[in-house]
């Protein structure tokens, strides 16, 4: 062994041993550390947001409205629900969230007796309170402490004037509706009814239809074969809208038609862009959100006892296709 | 002093060492890794208990409502028992993520455990009907349950997912590492061992090489041995020895030196006695034949020639008594006059002779026949072969604790070599005649009897150049060296 044998073997042990250490360090270097189940301050109370409609745009709103207004206030909110209208999944959603026994509901209105049966029965049980959003249901039959939304009669008659001023103070109307007949529908459908009775000029029909594309499909071209004189049409559900669009543009030109809608579907803000409705009724979902948890925790720290019962109501605007970015 | 057995414990207990330090580490990080294991399988399974314990809780309750016994009703209790305790197993698993959720579920269990009493009760108040509400109420919340388990479960792993994959990574780094680590360790063993056997068999070596040295006589390398182990007890053992043979070698050497110079002494002595001897046939006949030469020179009135004749007479018997013990400067110098008186008879005006004395000096002591020859030397060369004759200056003189003797002529000179000759003992030896002395010693005799009397080379000096003549100095020292001498003389 001569000396540069040994200094070669000190090289390469001083270059291992510095690899070694690093690749200790990466070793023994706590890894990722378990969530910490440190139980952190409670929220002070647990809500809910239950809606059919998860993932559209207006419900996304809402639940980022009463989402900020739960942290600001320190409580935990979770936006639970079923898609596209699935009403069972949505009723046992609503059933958990009662047997969970959160300390408040907000949901959207669904007017059917199960329901009913579950706000007015179950959650009265168990003493949980029942917001209702965007879509109400009367209090009488669902025992909901208050409603929180747009006055949908209001709306109703906001889309019947505007649907005056752009048409004239004669023509043919049809009114496109879900066969459930909601409340909020209802209600839209009095408000346009009570504005537009009063002009004589003004035919009005009624066209009921299944919430499925093909039936509104059919719907639209039953009604349009019966009325080809029809000049306007108002979707009083949003989510008829756009099958319906889609069949009047198959038919003949959109444009000649006075088409109008809401907004709480997916699809009316785009066909409001395209120019395809002349025109939308604007609510205001973030503020929804925001209101209904407001109030709710209000009304659970005993600040606002009782709430008032014909319910909050928030902001809404007619929003033409002109006015369309 | 570490010794080698030391170093081989501190090899060993490194060794050892760093072999305890791994498998600890690998404990400990086995011991980490499992409990993180446990952790979350725990949670799986504390998850788990809550739907089984939820089933099992409606299967009872179905089985009593069925046949009301008190098995059955003990069944039931015993499921509620079970779904509280998972409950209270639950509440631990709460974190950030899931804290919503777990919250609800477990009052979801609440509500599970209330609707079967409400059930029981129902039964034991005879309301069929409301105690079958309140069981199919039972039934969902219980299938609710297990939903939500598994949307729990759902959560846990998007919430571990990033911890899962960790355990993964670190699983693969600890393969590495665990290459990394042999190979390291081997060399580093490798470089230990190394460093080690070096330390041994180094001084090793260089013993075995000083050894080798030695064993050719060489005594003068050093045996050095850097090292902290019995090698170098033995290298310093070694050196020793090897200072003690050097030393005892040198004392040999002197000694021998010693005794050649006595040899050479003592031939030296034999060889003038044996000179003088040959020249000494009849001393005394010799002496009576110019004794009665010089009185009947004198009768016949001749008295230079009678004087003349008594000064060789004088010479001779000088010449024979003298040669083998020590006399005086003065007796030399009374020698040195008849000797002149005989040449300047012979050469008689062309010797020229001129002597200056400190009288003081003629006390030391000197070898007899010191100076007549080395004066003869000069009558050979610088008057003889003149026509003109020459002139020879002797002079005596104090100088400090020697007495200075210097004999100069003014005849050619003497060349550079002869000069060598008669002072290198080498040269002188190859010379060996002596050319025309009337003594028979010649001139290198005296220079080194001189040497050899005074025990030291710088007793004489000869300077010449050619055409400006020869001067001889001695320097006598005033208080010679005692010993040698004596010795010499009593061999005589």
């Amino acid at each position: 062994m001569s000396k540069p044998i040994g200094i070669v073997l000190g090289i390469v042990c001083a270059v291992l041993l510095a690899v070694t250490l690093m690749s200790a360090d990466k070793v023994f270097r706590s890894g990722p550390e378990l969530p910490r189940t440190v139980v952190q301050k409670q929220a002070e109370y647990h809500l809910v947001l239950i809606t059919q409609e998860l993932e559209t745009p207006f419900w996304d709103k809402v639940a980022a409205g009463a989402k900020a207004e739960a942290d600001r206030s320190g409580s935990s909110i979770e936006t639970w629900g079923s898609y596209e209208k699935d009403q069972e999944e949505f009723l046992k959603k609503l059933e958990i969230a009662i047997d969970s026994k959160v300390d408040g509901i907000i949901v959207q209105g669904l007017d059917t007796d199960d329901f009913k049966e579950l706000t007015k029965i179950k959650a009265a049980f168990y003493g949980i309170p029942i917001l209702t959003v965007a879509n109400d249901v009367p209090m009488a039959d669902s025992l909901r402490r208050t409603y929180v939304g747009s006055d949908q009669f209001r709306a109703g008659q906001m889309i019947a004037e505007q649907l005056l001023a752009d048409m004239g103070t004669a023509g043919t109307v049809i009114l496109m509706g879900d066969s459930r007949e909601e409340y909020y529908q209802q209600q839209r459908v009095k408000g346009i009814m009570d504005v537009l009775k009063k002009v004589p000029g003004v035919r009005t029909e009624y066209a009921e239809t299944i919430e499925s594309r093909d039936q509104i499909i059919a719907a639209t071209q039953d009604v349009m074969n019966r009325l080809p004189d029809v000049d306007a049409f108002i979707a009083v559900n949003a989510n008829i809208a756009d099958a319906m669009v889609q069949e009047i543009g198959r038919r003949s030109q959109v444009a000649p038609y006075h088409i109008y809608s809401f907004d709480d579907s997916p699809d009316t803000m785009s066909l409001l862009r395209e120019g395809k409705l002349d025109g939308i009724i604007e609510q205001s979902p973030e503020e929804m959100g925001r209101l209904g948890v407001k109030l709710i925790i209000e009304w659970l720290r005993g600040e606002t006892v009782p709430l008032d019962t014909d319910g909050y109501l928030t902001d809404i605007r007619m929003r033409k296709a002109a006015d369309a970015p | 002093m570490t010794s080698i057995q030391r170093k081989i414990w501190t090899l060993a207990a490194a060794v050892m060492f760093v072999m305890a330090a791994i498998w600890i580490a690998l404990t400990y990080y086995n011991q980490r890794t499992q409990n993180q294991y446990n952790t979350i399988l725990q949670r799986y399974l504390h998850m788990n208990e809550v739907t089984n314990a939820s089933q099992m809780t409606v299967t009872a309750l179905n089985n009593y409502r069925l046949s009301q016994t008190q098995e059955n009703l003990r069944q039931v209790d015993e499921g509620k028992e079970r779904l509280r305790a998972a409950r209270r197993e639950v509440m631990d698993l709460r974190n950030a993520e899931n804290d919503f959720a777990l919250t609800s579920y477990m009052n979801l269990v609440d509500s599970l455990i209330e609707t079967t009493d409400r059930s029981i009760m129902f039964l034991s108040e005879k309301e069929t009907e409301e105690s079958t509400n309140a069981f199919s109420e039972a039934t969902r919340i219980s299938k609710y349950i297990s939903e939500m388990t598994l949307t729990l479960l759902d959560t846990e792993l998007k919430t571990y997912d990033r911890f899962y994959r960790g355990i993964i990574e670190q699983s693969t780094e600890l393969k590495k590492f665990g290459i990394w680590m042999l190979l390291s360790i081997t060399f580093l063993l490798l470089l230990f061992t190394y460093w080690f056997s070096l330390s041994i068999t180094r001084p090793v070596h260089k013993l075995t090489q000083a050894a080798k040295e030695l064993s050719r006589g060489r005594f003068d390398l050093k045996v050095e041995v850097t090292s902290n182990d019995e090698i170098s007890f033995l290298a310093k053992m070694f050196e020793r020895m090897r200072v003690n043979i050097n030393n005892l070698i040198q004392e040999i050497q002197q000694k021998a030196q010693l005794e050649n110079e006595l040899q050479q002494n003592k031939l030296l002595l034999r060889e003038s006695q044996l000179r003088s001897l040959q020249s000494q046939i009849n001393p005394h006949f010799l002496f009576n034949t110019l004794d009665t030469l010089s009185k009947k020179a004198y009768l016949e009135g001749s008295e230079e020639t009678s004087d003349l004749l008594a000064s060789v007479a004088g010479l001779l018997r000088y010449n024979l008594k003298r040669l083998d013990r020590s006399v005086t400067l003065y007796d030399e110098v009374k020698v040195l006059r008849q000797y002149m008186e005989i040449q300047r008879a012979r050469f008689s005006d062309r010797l020229r002779f001129e002597a200056d004395i400190d009288e003081s000096c003629l006390y030391v002591q000197l070898p007899g026949l010191t100076l007549q020859p080395i004066v003869e030397n000069a009558v050979i060369h610088a008057v003889e072969p003149l026509e003109d004759g020459g002139t020879i200056r002797f002079a005596i003189a104090d100088d400090g604790d020697r007495v200075r003797v210097e004999i100069s002529d003014n005849g050619p000179g003497m060349a550079e070599s002869k000069i060598k000759e008669i002072l290198d003992a080498e040269e002188r030896d190859r010379a060996g005649a002596t050319e025309g002395h009337s003594t028979g010693i010649g001139f290198s005799n005296v220079v080194r009897r001189l040497r050899i009397f005074y025990g030291r080379e710088d007793v004489i000096g000869i300077e010449s150049s050619a055409g400006a003549g020869t001067r001889v100095t001695l320097m006598i020292p005033k208080g010679r060296s005692e010993g040698k001498d004596d010795q010499a003389a009593d061999r005589g």
